[in-house]
């Protein structure tokens, strides 16, 4: 394990709490970008920039759809910039949309690297201590869900191959689809039994039962939340004293451009780059140790 | 040291209200003992009461039914156990290496016995770095189970199971869904367990010609009796003298089922490649060194022809399937035989029309494959048997299931009946009809979907290694089935890791590797020229013999040749 993904369950955990939270409660447009930025960083470290460069297509078409439907919807605002139909569309509005999309689109990409980072194993540590019935439960689950996959499309399949619901019309189709379903069912439930027999046949229900996990705090990760507390209180600090606050209607707020501000910005956009640059700083070391070679 | 002591053991399932069969006995008077550290194989037919047994012996998994007599573990009652001790100090591996496995991750499968036993993480990540190590799990430890192949999933299975330091430990087949390298590997893992850590091991197999060597003794069982139990050497002496034309002994290693066929006097029965390469070389003599068969020249209509066929899942992917060419013709069975994940099976959905190819030719039938609509194809034309007979059921009864069909083929009431009635004869599966098809056995399982498959009067036969998990009896009267249905000019292309069955039973045989078909000879000429890659009775007598793949091959070679004159 290396990179951000190495440290503890509970650090990751945090981080991403803490940056969901602050990207969802400000609509300042500075903060949004740190944060945008730093998600897209991670991104291509995780996925690597070429595999990036589709998917940014199709977020910033993401972006234009959403930021277009607020200001064709909404009419409030004081600048008025031409009339579509008869209704004003304003350059607040526009803002709000494309600000209100740029937190949607945040959040996605923030999401789309931590179903990477935080896989089903580290939640089930995180959460399996304090219930650990659930924990085992939500395991079990997330084994079935590939089987289950695999199992319908066989079944689907082989089903065609039988001559059955190749039809086009809506009537066969649903009809395979729910039979298929149906037939998933009994399978699972078949199998399922095999499954309490070997839970049994390894003494589960045996009294006083842990729960062993791979993972330990280490220094690093004290030091890596240190980090995140101190760049986050500060931020936090700029927005409590409303130096962050942004409003958009009726008309646009300014940007803070102060030196105080200045510093709220950069502690910002250094708690969003920590991921994505503790997983290029590993492949960059390495390249560099390699040429040391 | 006595381990397991069983004194007459009889047990009976509850008897169900719709069933009409008289609640028979399953296992019937059963005493035998397990000395520690013994290697002990359990063998029989299909439903002769081997699961039934085992399960009775592992208490969490008792069958619920009449039992009478008594299980003794380590000189205990079975009942007298704590639970934790029947729970840890028997371990139990199951026959489907997916079902059993609880968790999503291989290091939470390996520790999850051990937290059901209350250990402290430190002793858990001990123990699971052990038996990581053991296994060779190192590399995939932290892996998702679902990415496994099933040869991996089976030995997480038994090391999750080991990692409960057990003192018996009782596998139900282990093997049965596996390539026959996996299974191998699989084997030789016990094998290691049993010699290197004195564990005491009983295991039910159909695959014998790889256990027999390695066993202290077997106990072999019809009809939930013990029929005998003995050294695997004297095995099969005992079991020919008491029932000559037993099931059982096609299910032997062919070393053995060679010396029993030549039923020579005074000699040690051997049992592995080696002895009864000895053994025939030794005894016979080879002046005549080939069987005089007339070769069958095929040259009936193609069913299926593929011309440069290439495809791959995915756009930037590797080519699976790299131009490949195949045909087959009505009334000849073809197999392909390779290595696992070579992309058989993906040939054979690409012929059955469930993938399609980027490049190349299928004709069916003389038809183009895009042209048929619909269900055409599959009505009266193409057949394709999956490799897990359960998909292809999704109703309560088979019958329920075959009735699916009608509409399809159009058939009238009293037309699908008698059709029905025919099928179900030509299989003998009429006690079947009206069982819900995952109560069957897996050789059932594997008839009843056949009987799906042949209602819908298939010209051309797609199979996927039919003979997974099937022992031997059921395996020969299945070729003998795929015999008869070529006769009635079906063609057969076959996927199979199963080198005899192949051997035994096709017409062709192609070597699948590095995407495409090599080789498609007779199975003379393929598996003779194979050193490594044949049957072992080939294996057995090809210094001695020409062009010998079959044990009746060999015997009937030994017979003509006569005994080997001793030269003074």
């Amino acid at each position: 394990m290396r990179g951000f993904q190495g440290y503890h369950p509970a650090i990751l955990f945090l981080y991403y709490a803490l940056l969901l939270l602050l990207s969802l409660l400000t609509m300042q447009p500075v903060l949004l970008l740190c944060s945008l930025f730093g998600a897209f960083l991670l991104y291509a470290a995780l996925f690597g920039i070429r595999e990036m460069l589709p998917d940014l297509v199709f977020y910033a078409l993401l972006f234009v759809l959403l930021a277009v439907i607020n200001p064709l919807v909404v009419h409030d605002g004081e600048t008025v910039l031409f009339f579509l139909n008869g209704k004003a569309i304003t350059k607040e509005a526009i803002a709000y949309g494309g600000a209100g999309s740029l937190v949607m689109i945040t959040v996605v990409v923030w999401s789309a690297c931590y179903t990477e980072l935080l896989t089903t194993d580290k939640i089930l540590f995180l959460f399996g201590k304090a219930l650990p019935k659930l924990g085992l439960i939500l395991s079990m689950t997330f084994r079935f869900i590939p089987l289950f996959q695999k199992q319908a499309d066989r079944i689907g399949q082989v089903q065609r191959t039988m001559g059955l619901y190749n039809g086009k019309n809506l009537k066969q189709r649903f009809g395979g689809a729910y039979r298929t379903f149906d037939s998933l069912l009994t399978w699972s439930m078949e199998n399922s039994i095999d499954t309490a027999d070997a839970m049994k046949a390894r003494g589960y229900g045996l009294r006083g039962r842990s729960s062993f996990s791979v993972f330990r705090f280490r220094l690093r990760d004290g030091k890596m939340l240190a980090l995140m507390l101190l760049l986050s209180g500060i931020v936090l600090i700029g927005a409590g004293k409303g130096n962050m606050d942004f409003y958009f209607y009726p008309h646009l707020a300014e940007i803070e451009t102060g030196a105080e501000a200045f510093v709220y910005y950069l502690a910002m956009l250094l708690l969003c780059c920590i991921p994505g640059f503790c997983e290029w700083k590993e492949s960059l070391s390495w390249n560099y140790l390699k040429s040391k070679i | 040291m006595e381990l397991l002591k069983v004194e007459n053991l009889s047990f009976s399932y509850p008897k169900q209200e719709k069933d009409t069969a008289p609640a028979g006995k399953v296992i019937e008077d059963l005493s035998f003992s397990v000395e520690s550290g013994e290697f002990i194989v359990i063998c029989g037919a299909s439903g002769c009461g081997k699961t039934t047994l085992l399960r009775l012996l592992k208490r969490e998994l008792s069958p619920h039914g009449i039992k009478t007599g008594e299980i003794l573990f380590g000189g205990k009652r079975q009942e007298e156990l704590t639970d934790r001790e029947a729970a840890c100090q028997i371990g139990f591996v199951l026959q489907n290496p997916e079902n059993q496995i609880v968790t999503d991750k291989v290091w939470h499968e390996l520790a999850f016995g051990l937290e059901n036993m209350g250990m402290t993480s430190s002793e858990i990540r001990r123990k699971v770095a052990e038996m990581a190590c053991y296994f060779g799990i190192d590399d995939w430890f932290r892996h998702k189970t679902s990415d496994l192949s099933g040869g991996q999933k089976q030995l997480v299975n038994l090391a999750s199971v080991m990692a409960m330091d057990p003192k018996l430990l009782i596998l139900d087949e282990p093997t049965s869904q596996l390539d026959p390298i996996a299974a191998s590997t699989f084997i030789n893992t016990l094998y290691k367990l049993n010699r290197e850590l004195g564990l005491t091991i009983i295991l039910t197999e159909h695959r014998l010609e790889e256990v027999f060597p390695i066993a202290d003794r077997v106990l072999i069982m019809d009809k939930g009796r013990k029929l005998c139990m003995a050294e695997p050497r004297e095995a099969g002496g005992l079991l020919r003298r008491q029932a000559p034309d037993h099931r059982m002994l096609q299910g032997f290693p062919s070393a053995m089922r060679i010396y029993q066929g030549l039923d020579p006097e005074e000699e040690v029965c051997p049992v592995t490649v080696r002895e009864g390469r000895d053994f025939v070389e030794r005894k016979y003599d080879n002046r005549i060194r080939s069987l005089n068969r007339p070769e069958a020249e095929n040259d009936g209509k193609i069913a299926m022809r593929m011309k440069d066929i290439c495809f791959r899942y995915e756009k930037n992917g590797d080519d699976i399937l790299q131009n490949v060419h195949l045909t087959v013709r009505h009334g000849e069975m073809v197999s392909l035989l390779g290595g696992n994940g070579a992309g058989k099976s993906t040939l054979l959905q690409v012929i059955a029309g469930i993938l399609h190819p980027y490049r190349g030719k299928i004709e069916v039938f003389g038809k183009r494959i895009e042209r048929f609509r619909d269900s055409e194809l599959y009505v009266r034309g193409l057949a394709f048997l999956p490799q897990n007979p359960q998909s292809v059921f999704l109703k309560m009864t088979v019958l329920e299931d075959y009735e699916e069909i009608r509409p399809v083929m159009g058939y009238s009431k009293e037309e699908f009946d008698r059709k029905v009635r025919e099928i179900a004869a030509f299989l003998e599966i009429e006690d079947l009809l009206q069982r819900h098809p995952y109560d069957l056995s897996g050789g059932e399982q594997q008839k009843a979907a056949i009987g799906k498959i042949l209602l819908r009067e298939p010209r051309f036969l797609l199979l996927d290694e039919p003979t997974k998990g099937i022992d031997a009896w059921t395996k020969k009267r299945f070729g003998e089935l795929l015999q008869k249905l070529k006769a009635r000019g079906i063609g057969i292309l076959m996927v199979t890791h199963d080198v005899e069955f192949a051997a035994a039973y096709s017409n062709r045989c192609g070597l699948f590797f590095d995407h495409e078909v090599l080789a498609m000879e007779t199975p003379e000429t393929f598996f003779c020229s194979n050193n490594y890659y044949t049957t072992a009775a080939n294996r057995i007598a090809r210094r001695q013999y020409d062009g010998v793949l079959l044990v009746e091959d060999v015997i009937e070679l030994c017979r003509q040749n006569g005994s080997r004159q001793v030269r003074e």
